[in-house]
């Protein structure tokens, strides 16, 4: 087995995810390889993909007339998503790194940015399904997804970063709350720059 | 003595402690909610607001036992939006005789605040007993027992209007006592549609920017 | 059934009654779910009214709510009371019998209560539903619940009093007040009456009440539970005693203001409305400060969670505590609300806190209890674990149905089109929650299905066995 971290260790996740666990918890990395090799790539998937899904098809908000916007707004609103991942994925990490001191945990920034990578990657790889951006549909498969990263932070957390499953759980518990946080401000970011007049018009 | 003096004698005596709850507890209250309740604007009826006629309480209050107001909300915000669907936004002065308020926190349905007249009585009537007739994909209950029972119910209706009179809605003694003939031979399916034909009426005269945008098809 | 105190004559904690209460409320827990999970699934399949009076939306709608709150959280909340307060003072329950008339009074005011929301005598102020015999007869018992409470702390053995007992104190008088004063109402028939207040007035004084019956109540007595359990559970004292006074105080001041935001773009004064934007913004701060106590005290006792199925629902109840009070000021910023307000988001953001913290803290405060109220190991910890997976996905699940449908209402409702007329109809957004409510359907069975394993798992431990006798310490410090 190679002791390599790449952007096809994800796609090993499927079949054989301790594999993966196993091999991040032996190597050593820098946050800027793992960000330029792995992150940056995963986390451009959803913006493109609702790009071209919202430029396609419209936001179908339900059984009814989709949404359509135009393709500079969409634009914006891509960029705007890809930061909006970017900022998350960033912050879970550093915060990932802060609580492994209470927990015992390893404190490389370079294994946190890879063991963010991984748990986030079913997130980041369900996202193919913004090319077809119906809410509901989306909001299957993101559930599917989110409850797959669950598995592997809670399964992944300790071995990669060398705690015992019961520190492990506990820290992971705490990024779940992290997390959801993080997803219910982005919800709210969004819906405030709504109101304000960006994306779609609204009689406020 | 410091702060942490001050409470380590709190947290030995439980006198001090239930009084220093209180205390805290009450700031919010009396300087929130107490000058509303002796804020004239907030009573003082509009125009065109009048206390409902007995047949319309009945049926206010039969919308009360079924919780209509889990589902509808009664109160328009100031929206373009809103405004636009379901016409002029809510005042204060429309509600002076709503006891309780029953502006609601969910819109499962449509709001209701100014739905009296837009559809006909009959329109109501089978909605009522089958929404499903009229709203081919509604998902709101049917009420059939409503046309089975008499709005008059043990003549209830002597004692609610006398105890809103006490509460000082301007009813006089022969309104009272004139009631229980008015509900005669009406059923609650009845009192109900009068309810809700008079919601939202008393919208302030000259006021017809709901009409300008009034459309029965959006609004439902 | 003869009081093992009398024939020992020595003075023993009265556990017999938390026992009681810790069964109850998972009995309403289970019944206030079901009911939840019927309402979900009539906003699926209108037909499951059945044209039926009794278990038509609008009635069983409340039924489920009132049975949830008071039935099963405050039977948690009394029975982990009297079982905490007994050990932070080392003495036994002052009034022992009127402890258990307010068990017993409290049980049958929710089953005749609930009986009659079926019925449809209510008054329609949301949590205050019941008419004016059952106020009385909840004031009764309150009043009761007080005394017993208060009063065995005035006989305590130890010098201070302890953090949790501060939050369950300010439970039995803030909700003392706020339902009093709320429920003013002039009685016209024995099931009906007419609110005090009126039209806007009433809808001030119903809101105090309404989120402060939620502050106080599903936040601050569930505080109570975690500042006594938690510590006793992880076997180390709280991490930060200093930060949980501030936060106390913090939290009493505070909560109280930011019940106006639940009336934002109503017809109510609007300085009303941004006191309470502000306030409920500041009410962040204490509101976390508890959450980190918490998970910092939970933190350095890891190892108690390889025998103990029940810490593992604390933390998780922390997380989601912490998103739950997150969520709550973000909703309450006006920009946020115009779209979020009348939307099934609210509906979410409830069962957040309702599902995510209130009923994990309290099953993991009573896979604790259970087991040492009868003396014996927990019948199976493989199905608390189960349980606890269900409890999680079913949370999240609901929590994310409610996102997508309260975010597609709120936008789909205000969406103006090129020339600035409404673009849908209401009929066409109504129409296209039905995925969402299917989802939140199912997400609703999974979290009871947890429960209902949870309520076996619990009789299997208890069926045969009484609960056992614990003397308090007997070296203790005179209260000087």
């Amino acid at each position: 087995m190679s002791k390599k971290f790449s952007l096809f260790s994800v796609t090993r996740l499927l079949f054989d995810q301790d594999a993966v666990f196993n091999t991040l918890a032996d190597i050593q990395l820098t946050p800027i390889s793992v960000f330029l090799k792995i992150a940056l790539w995963l986390g451009l998937l959803p913006p493109i993909f609702a790009y071209f899904g919202a430029l396609e098809f419209g936001w179908r908000l339900g059984a009814i007339e989709p949404l359509y916007l135009s393709s500079d707004i969409l634009l914006g609103v891509s960029v705007s998503y890809f930061f909006a991942l970017l900022i998350g994925f960033i912050s879970t990490a550093i915060v990932s790194q802060w609580m492994a001191g209470t927990y015992g945990a390893r404190a490389s920034l370079g294994v946190h940015f890879a063991f963010i990578s991984v748990v986030g990657a079913p997130i980041a790889l369900a996202s193919v399904i913004h090319l077809y951006p119906n809410v509901f549909i989306n909001i299957l498969v993101f559930v599917l997804a989110i409850l797959w990263s669950m598995f592997l932070l809670y399964r992944g957390l300790p071995i990669v970063l060398h705690t015992s499953p019961e520190r492990g759980m506990l820290m992971a518990s705490s990024l779940i709350g992290y997390f959801l946080v993080a997803l219910v401000s982005l919800l709210g970011i969004t819906v405030v720059i709504w109101s304000y007049g960006f994306g779609p018009s609204l009689g406020v | 003595m410091n702060g942490l003096d001050l409470h380590h004698r709190l947290e030995k005596n439980i006198g001090l402690l239930i009084f220093g709850i209180l205390f805290v507890t009450s700031i919010g209250g009396l300087v929130q909610v107490l000058p509303s309740l002796y804020q004239k604007s907030l009573i003082t009826p509009g125009v065109n607001t009048h206390v409902y006629e007995p047949l319309q309480l009945v049926g206010r209050d039969i919308y009360i036992r079924e919780g209509c107001n889990t589902c509808h909300s009664q109160q328009i915000r100031p929206l373009v939006a809103e405004v636009e669907r379901y016409g002029s936004y809510s005042r204060a002065d429309e509600f002076v005789y709503d006891r309780p308020f029953l502006w609601g926190s969910k819109r499962t349905g449509p709001d209701l605040h100014r739905i009296g007249g837009k559809y006909s009585d009959d329109w109501h009537r089978l909605h009522l007993i089958n929404p499903r007739d009229v709203v081919p994909r509604s998902i709101m209950p049917s009420y059939p027992w409503l046309e089975k029972r008499q709005a008059n119910n043990d003549d209830d209706i002597v004692a609610k209007l006398s105890g809103l009179q006490r509460l000082g809605h301007p009813y006089t003694q022969d309104d009272i006592n004139n009631a229980p003939a008015a509900l005669e031979g009406k059923s609650e399916m009845d009192a109900l549609i009068a309810y809700l034909q008079v919601l939202g009426t008393a919208y302030p005269e000259g006021d017809l920017s709901w009409l300008i945008y009034y459309s029965q098809e959006i609004c439902l | 059934m003869v009081d093992p105190a009398k024939i020992l004559s020595v003075e023993i904690y009265s556990d017999r009654i938390v026992t009681t209460l810790v069964m109850f409320s998972i009995f309403w827990a289970i019944v206030g779910m079901l009911a939840g999970v019927y309402v979900a699934a009539e906003l699926v399949w209108p037909a499951l009214n059945f044209d039926n009076p009794w278990i038509s939306f609008g009635r069983l709608r409340t039924f489920h709510t009132n049975v949830v709150v008071f039935g099963f959280a405050v039977s948690a909340l009394m029975g982990t009371a009297y079982y905490s307060v007994q050990r932070t003072c080392h003495v036994r329950l002052f009034a022992p019998n009127l402890a258990w008339f307010t068990c017993w009074a409290w049980q049958i005011a929710i089953l005749l209560g609930g009986l009659s929301l079926l019925a449809g005598f209510n008054t329609s102020k949301e949590y205050a539903e019941l008419e004016w015999p059952f106020d009385i007869a909840i004031t009764i018992v309150w009043v009761c619940f007080g005394i017993v409470f208060f009063g065995t702390i005035a006989k305590r053995r130890i010098r201070e009093i302890y953090i949790s007992n501060w939050f369950y104190g300010a439970l039995i008088i803030v909700i003392a007040m706020l339902h009093i004063v709320n429920n003013l109402a002039l009685p016209v028939t024995l099931t009906k009456s007419y609110s005090l207040y009126a039209g806007a007035q009433d809808a001030i004084v119903q809101w105090w009440y309404g989120h402060n019956a939620v502050g106080f109540l599903l936040t601050g007595g569930f505080l109570g539970m975690m500042y006594y359990f938690l510590p006793k559970q992880a076997e180390r004292p709280i991490w930060s005693y200093r930060l949980s006074i501030v936060a106390f105080w913090a939290f009493a001041y505070s909560y109280i203001w930011a019940g106006p935001h639940h009336l934002h773009f109503n017809a109510i004064p609007e300085w009303v409305q941004n006191l309470g934007v502000v306030m409920s913004l500041i009410l962040l701060a204490p509101s976390w400060a508890s959450m980190v106590n918490g998970i910092m005290t939970v933190s350095t006792a890891w190892e108690k969670l390889r025998t103990d199925p029940a810490l593992k629902f604390i933390v998780l109840a922390l997380a989601f505590y912490g998103l739950a009070t997150f969520e709550g000021p973000m909703m309450a910023i006006k920009s946020v609300n115009v779209i979020s307000h009348f939307t099934d988001w609210t509906i979410g953001h409830v069962h957040s806190g309702a599902l995510g913290w209130n009923a994990l803290i309290t099953f993991g405060t009573f896979y604790f209890l259970v087991p040492r109220l009868v003396g014996a190991k927990l019948y199976s910890v493989r199905l608390a674990n189960i349980h606890f997976w269900m409890a999680l996905m079913g949370t999240i699940l609901y929590v994310v149905a409610m996102w997508g449908a309260g975010v597609s209402q709120g936008v789909l409702w205000l969406s103006l089109d090129e020339i600035g007329e409404l673009r849908y109809s209401f009929t066409d957004i109504m129409a296209a929650m039905n995925p969402y409510y299917l989802l939140r359907f199912v997400a609703g069975l999974i979290f009871l299905l947890g429960a209902l394993l949870m309520g076996f798992n619990f009789s299997m431990t208890i069926i045969g066995r009484r609960t056992i006798a614990v003397r308090p310490p007997l070296v203790t410090e005179a209260l000087a």
